[in-house]
């Protein structure tokens, strides 16, 4: 860093720095504290954030840097600027008096200049431009002599365009339509899928989960506003209207209920359940997140900057941001474990939404010091910033107003921010790259006139899919993503657009895609939550008891946008491939690229099970390596590829027969998956009819826990064992222990083959140990309390035998003696899928299992090109 | 690993876009790192925040005001997390005494570790401006108390590579039933390339999930597939020209690699019967003692950056389970058996001059005792404290036996030789061999440091050999 900025210094010497740059930096850093915008810090009654009333006293005067008292005051020995904190450097004095010397020139942010439509360029190469973008593309390109590359050949472009707009290849309905690209895009457009999407980059912003968050991270219920935005982007409500009902419908004349679940938008803010908490600092902290997240989705500001002092970059008061505050700080949510208030939307389903206080309850809004809600200072009163246009004149000054200032033609960032962000999603980086910051420390757009020409454009009828529908037509969007090598020397970050953009596709894209070529995905929109297969043990990293139970039937192939969304404990091929948690607002996924990716793709079952079934149809097919390419890369194979696909498939068939169990394995992948499907009770616990035990309140001795030894003189009971401090109706004791530890065995006889997937559910507050035919199967230090399913381990699983198995157990009580404990143990296997020798067939399909698995995981099929 | 770094850069010096990076990775780009005294870095998280005036800041007048009104001067101003009003003033009830040659204060719950007073440099003057668990942790290892910032691990790996090709370079591990409050942020490589994000490994099951080769398909069956994958996309990377293609398939690859390597160096069951004594170990459980002894396999096997995070010291003494007599006592005689035996073990193995080890929290306690809702409980404990609290730290180029910088004499202030997170972000780095003050990143319009934008952090002199 030292060197850096010696080597920006010294270019500085060279040129007259760079107010944007360096010089507001400066300032920001070191002088606003006491001469910014924040009037009650400020001394001497100086700005150095605006430069009128410094000029006209003398500190600064353009051109003499030396008559400046600016330069003076940082220069002098004895009573230095700034008083305290280290001195500028010389550097930083060097910089100040050459800006000075230059003119002191200072300028407006860009992104603050109200929008203008700017005019259509006129280029050299007419014949190419389809719409008005590739005129501001390729006047850029032909300043920098660069060639636009040739349009994508049809079925690459068709894939991309289906991923882009639908997040899934192409149905059936759009594929008729290939050969009109318009008339395939209209197609899309109006496809369900388009809204589910869309949806799914809406719910980054919005931090959609299905969990409070924080510790404890309980359940809650706001998928009726995930449904809603689906449906907003199907009907293309218009952006002004999306705006408006998300952040105020309540206070909008006669709001629908389908209007007030769309303020679960703001709803979606984290909920502290964990005892001892003070509900009004998560109340604050809510609120708080609710102007941040408003401040980058719509207007690309950091206001979350400004809440414990004044922002030092982008123009926002630390006042400016409680005022901000004052419109958001009415609603009647106050961080309650209940998430009141709800809206009723069936007998079983109620859905979080905002609701603004009563007139009497209303809340006083103070500017906390420093940001700590704990040391309110000065009462202030609802408004928007200064630097900003006034709100429209006939909106109220409440949250229902601001939700129409940020939507009025006058806002010079909404729209721009807005187009920015669809843009980049389908051309690969944004025009303005720092999609989440448009302040001073946000890149500068590439291309400012087109920018402003689109979102000129998108205020006029706020229409997204007429915005998204103008940017695939064009032929920037259309061009072909293949790069020479001299190109991307030139331009390896495609700022230029001289070619189309190729990138990892979405996780969700990921997964949905791998199941829409497996003919595997369900088409059900809308609803609950879902639970596909996931792995044991992932959900239980925290206190909440919560269940991941597998769904039935279709909804274990939902689209991943219905995938249950739990903040602390995310959908782990989600989180692998860069989908955010939900905690806070994501404007922009990182995209990254991990081994943890390529072991998702190839291993987690959930793509094994898609290879299977895709593997399945395309064996039915005269040309099943063709099949393959065809159903998940939308084109034909080369010869080249023909062959090596072929190549491996014989070469898997050879290792197949020599391990034929594989063989079968592979061809029932599927089935041998959902254990839970074959489930059946060996042992019976005190939920239903308990089976007796032999057990001992003593030590047994050695040798207790083997299948040989002898229990006949042990007691015999069935669960529960233990006491209840109170007497629990519900759960009757049905065999007293009430000393330190318990000792447990019990005999079950098993049939060839063994079932699998042993299982314990068990109630207990206590710790216990359990062996399998003497071999230890279990150890459960306490976490905590209550009914949970513990899976045998590795070694207990494969202790089973056909014939007669023991099971013991040793119960150590973890709590006080006197505060009750009970044990409930019971026993679940899952019954073993027959495995038949497979047949010649079988070996061939087993094989174009591993190879659809190869085909799933290649950079093409990753990759929306 | 060091592979795949080394593609990666030369993919930039050729111009070429990588995963997330662009092209001022060449510019940003680290000159080769002199050689760190610390190969390898274990750093030591007991999320929540240990109290430093039960464990290592011994303050005899604090005793002596046991019970009294806390002064007001100490309250004015200040923002507690859960005290009211007045507070009354906790003197510790555990007994201290002298340790080693350093004559280290160290309490009676630290028995084993004690006898190591003489390999360590105990620091009791730490102070950060978080108060609040998640942005405390989050300052302490990302540099920033908000989301979005690479972490200290993430940089070290960025700035040093690894040393193994076969694992991940920088390794999380968690126990005490819980993630850290932070969450997975704190070891997220945030903007920095996501080669270098901390990888979790987890004692149950699977070490890394889908880690396993699908049933049914075997090794040389999965060779196979990469093989054919490789040609596939070679075809692929002809017709796109996008050098994407093979770092993708360079990250296949070590997948493949790290099938081997890491389930064999996550499987403690090998150790010797001494070894397990020595940490308080047992195979299959998920633990502290587990985690510290996983820890050592790793730097052995030159894992650059191993990150513990052992959760549940936030001890506030509303209940039993959080009180600093019933939930500290048991917790910390794990974490001191533990510590004791990474410390032990390390050095017995000729590893403790190359290891660098951190123990701390993101914060201290205060000296009152906590009141929550304004009034006392029946249990004792102490509500969070930014302005004092004390870590540790040995191993290489760290001095053996210093006590360094002072409380008041409650333990509130810090009073002599103050040392912030910056500071010890600043030494970490220096010690691994990078300098704090030009590793960075531009993202943004900024030239990012794990140190933040100014200078202030400083690489503590008075610590190292």
């Amino acid at each position: 860093m030292r060197t850096f900025w010696l080597a920006l210094a010294a270019t500085a010497m060279a040129q007259p720095p760079d107010f944007q740059r360096d010089i507001r930096p400066l300032l920001a850093k070191r002088c606003l504290a006491c001469h910014g915008p924040d009037e009650h810090s400020r001394q001497a009654g100086l700005r150095l954030d605006r430069f009128d009333g410094a000029t006209k006293t003398g500190v600064i005067v353009p051109g003499r840097s030396a008559k400046s008292r600016l330069v003076a005051r940082v220069t002098n020995e004895k009573l230095p600027m700034p008083p305290t904190g280290p001195r500028l450097t010389a550097n930083e004095i060097a910089m100040l008096k050459n800006w000075i010397d230059a003119g002191a020139a200072s300028a407006n942010h860009w992104a603050y200049e109200k929008i203008q439509l700017p005019g259509v360029p006129e280029v050299k190469q007419p014949d190419w431009p389809r719409n008005a973008i590739d005129n501001f593309i390729l006047k850029t390109l032909e300043g920098q002599s660069v060639r636009p590359s040739k349009e994508a050949p049809r079925n690459t472009l068709a894939r991309r365009v289906a991923l882009d707009l639908t997040g899934l290849p192409p149905d059936a309905a759009a594929m008729a339509k290939i050969d009109n690209y318009e008339a395939y895009v209209d197609a899309l457009l109006a496809s369900p899928r388009f809204g589910e999407r869309w949806a799914k980059v809406w719910l980054d912003l919005a931090r959609y989960a299905d969990t409070q968050g924080y510790e404890k991270d309980n359940k809650r219920t706001i998928w009726p506003y995930r449904d809603w935005v689906i449906r907003a982007y199907n009907d293309n409500l218009p952006f002004d209207k999306f705006t408006i009902l998300q952040l105020a419908a309540d206070l909008t004349e006669d709001p629908s209920v389908d209007d007030l679940i769309a303020t679960g938008f703001h709803r979606n803010t984290m909920t502290n359940t964990e005892g001892g908490t003070d509900d009004e600092e998560f109340r604050d902290l809510a609120i708080r997140d609710r102007i941040a997240t408003t401040g980058q989705v719509w207007m690309g500001q950091t206001w979350g900057c400004a809440q414990c002092h004044t922002h030092k970059y982008d123009p926002l008061t630390h006042k400016e941001f409680y005022q901000l505050y004052a419109y958001f700080n009415q609603t009647a949510d106050d961080d309650h474990p209940s998430d009141r208030p709800v809206l009723k939307l069936s007998k079983d389903v109620s859905t979080l939404v905002l609701k603004e206080l009563d007139a009497y309850k209303r809340r006083t809004t103070r500017i906390y010091e420093r940001g700590n809600f704990l040391t309110p200072g000065e009462a202030v009163e609802a408004a928007t910033p200064a630097a900003f246009p006034a709100m429209p004149a006939k909106a109220q000054n409440n949250r229902l107003g601001f939700a129409q200032w940020l939507v009025s033609k006058d806002n010079p960032l909404t729209a721009r921010v807005t187009v920015n962000r669809f843009w980049s999603r389908l051309m690969g980086r944004g025009i303005v790259e720092s999609e989440e910051d448009f302040g001073t420390q946000g890149t500068a757009p590439t291309h400012p006139e087109l920018l402003d020409w689109l979102a000129a454009g998108f205020q006029k009828d706020w229409d997204v899919k007429r915005l998204l529908k103008l940017i695939v037509m064009s032929a920037a969007y259309r061009q072909d993503s293949a790069v020479t090598p001299a190109l991307l020397e030139k331009d390896p970050l495609n700022k230029l657009y001289a070619r189309g953009a190729r990138f990892r596709l979405d996780a969700e894209a990921v997964r949905d895609q791998a199941l829409a070529a497996a003919g595997l995905l369900s088409g059900k929109l809308y609803g609950p939550p879902v639970m596909p297969w996931q792995p044991d043990g992932v959900w239980l990293v925290t206190y909440n008891s919560d269940r991941w139970v597998t769904s039935q039937g279709e909804d274990r192939y939902r689209r991943a946008l219905y995938t249950f969304m739990r903040r602390s404990s995310a959908y782990p091929s989600m989180m692998n491939f860069d989908a955010p948690n939900g905690e806070t607002c994501t404007i922009r996924r990182i995209r990254t690229n991990t081994p943890l990716q390529a072991l998702t793709s190839m291993n987690d079952p959930a793509f094994m099970e898609a290879a299977q079934r895709l593997a399945e149809r395309a064996a039915k097919d005269a040309n099943p390596a063709a099949k393959l390419f065809e159903s998940v890369l939308l084109r034909q194979p080369s010869k080249t590829e023909l062959q090596r696909v072929q190549q491996l498939h014989a070469a898997t068939i050879a290792e197949l027969k020599a391990s034929p169990s594989n063989a079968a394995k592979l061809v029932k992948y599927s089935e041998v998956l959902y254990a839970e499907d074959r489930e059946s009770t060996l042992i019976p616990d005190a939920r239903t009819k308990p089976r007796e035990w032999r057990f001992k309140t003593s030590d047994p001795g050695a040798g207790w826990n083997t299948a040989e030894f002898n229990d006949s003189n042990w007691s015999a009971g069935p669960g529960y064992f233990g006491y209840f401090n109170k007497p629990n109706e519900s759960t009757p004791i049905k065999s007293a222990w009430d000393t330190d530890q318990l000792w447990l065995r019990i005999a079950i006889d098993l049939e060839a083959p063994l079932p699998a997937r042993f299982k314990m559910p068990i109630r207990t507050n206590s710790q216990f140990d359990v062996w399998v035919n003497g071999v230890h199967a279990l150890n459960n230090i306490f976490e905590r309390g209550g009914h949970f399913d513990y899976l045998l381990n590795d070694d207990g699983q494969r202790a089973f035998k056909p014939g007669r198995n023991v099971v013991a157990i040793r119960v150590t009580r973890h709590g006080a003696r006197g505060s009750g404990q009970v044990f409930d143990p019971g026993l679940v296997a899952s019954l073993p899928v027959k495995l038949n020798k497979p047949s010649r067939d079988e070996f061939s399909r087993a094989a174009w299992v591993v190879v659809a698995n190869t085909i799933l995981n290649l950079d093409e099929t990753l990759t929306r090109r | 690993m060091k592979q795949v770094l080394a593609n990666t850069r030369r993919h930039f010096l050729q111009g070429g876009s990588l995963g997330l990076a662009n092209l001022f990775l060449a510019e940003a780009q680290q000159k080769p790192a002199r050689a760190g005294k610390a190969k390898s870095i274990i750093y030591l998280h007991m999320a929540g925040a240990p109290s430093q005036l039960e464990l290592f800041d011994y303050k005899p007048e604090l005793v002596k005001y046991n019970g009294k009104p806390c002064p007001d001067e100490l309250l004015k101003g200040k923002r507690f997390a859960f005290i009211k009003g007045v507070p009354n003033m906790l003197g510790t009830p555990y007994k201290f005494a002298r340790q080693g040659q350093s004559g280290a204060m160290m309490s009676e719950l630290l028995p084993r570790f004690s006898k190591l007073a003489d390999e360590v440099t105990i620091v009791r003057s730490m102070s950060t401006d978080q108060f609040n668990h998640a942005p405390a942790q989050l300052f302490m290892h990302t540099g920033n108390s908000r989301f979005g910032f690479a972490s200290m691990g993430a940089w070290v790996t960025y700035g040093l590579g690894t040393e193994n090709q076969d694992l991940p370079g920088f390794v999380v591990l968690t126990s005490g039933g819980n993630n850290p409050d932070g969450g997975k942020s704190l070891w997220g490589s945030a903007f920095l390339p996501s080669v270098y994000q901390g990888v979790h490994c987890r004692s149950h099951g699977e070490p890394v999930l889908f880690l396993s080769d699908p049933e049914g398909v075997t090794r040389s069956m999965r060779r196979k597939t990469l093989d054919a994958m490789k040609d596939l996309n070679a075809m692929e990377r002809e017709r796109s020209g996008d050098p994407e293609t093979d770092a993708r398939m360079s990250q296949y690859e070590l997948a493949y690699k790290m099938q081997i390597s890491v389930p064999k160096v996550m499987d403690i069951s090998k150790e010797s019967p001494e070894t397990h004594a020595l940490y308080g170990t047992q195979p299959g459980k998920t633990s502290f003692a587990n985690n510290c002894l996983l820890a050592r396999r790793l730097v052995e096997n030159g894992v650059r950056f191993v990150q513990l995070y052992d959760w549940g010291w936030d001890h506030h003494g509303t209940s039993k389970r959080d009180d600093i007599e019933h939930a500290l006592k048991p917790h910390i005689a794990e974490c001191d058996q533990a510590i004791a035996a990474l410390l032990t073990d390390l050095k017995q193995r000729g590893l403790l001059d190359q290891t660098l080890v951190v123990w701390g929290g993101e914060f201290g306690r205060t000296p009152m005792r906590e009141n929550r809702g304004g009034t006392e409980g029946a249990f004792r404990g102490r509500d969070h404290h930014p302005y004092a609290f004390t870590i540790w730290m040995a191993g290489a180029g760290v001095k053996k036996g210093l006590n360094y910088g002072e409380t008041d004499d409650i333990g509130y202030y810090v009073v002599k030789d103050k040392m912030t997170p910056r500071d010890l972000q600043s030494t970490i780095l220096h010690l691994a061999g990078a300098d704090p003050y030009t590793l960075h990143y531009p993202y943004l319009g900024l030239n990012q440091r794990l140190i933040g934008p100014t200078d202030e952090g400083r690489i503590m002199k008075d610590l190292l050999i």
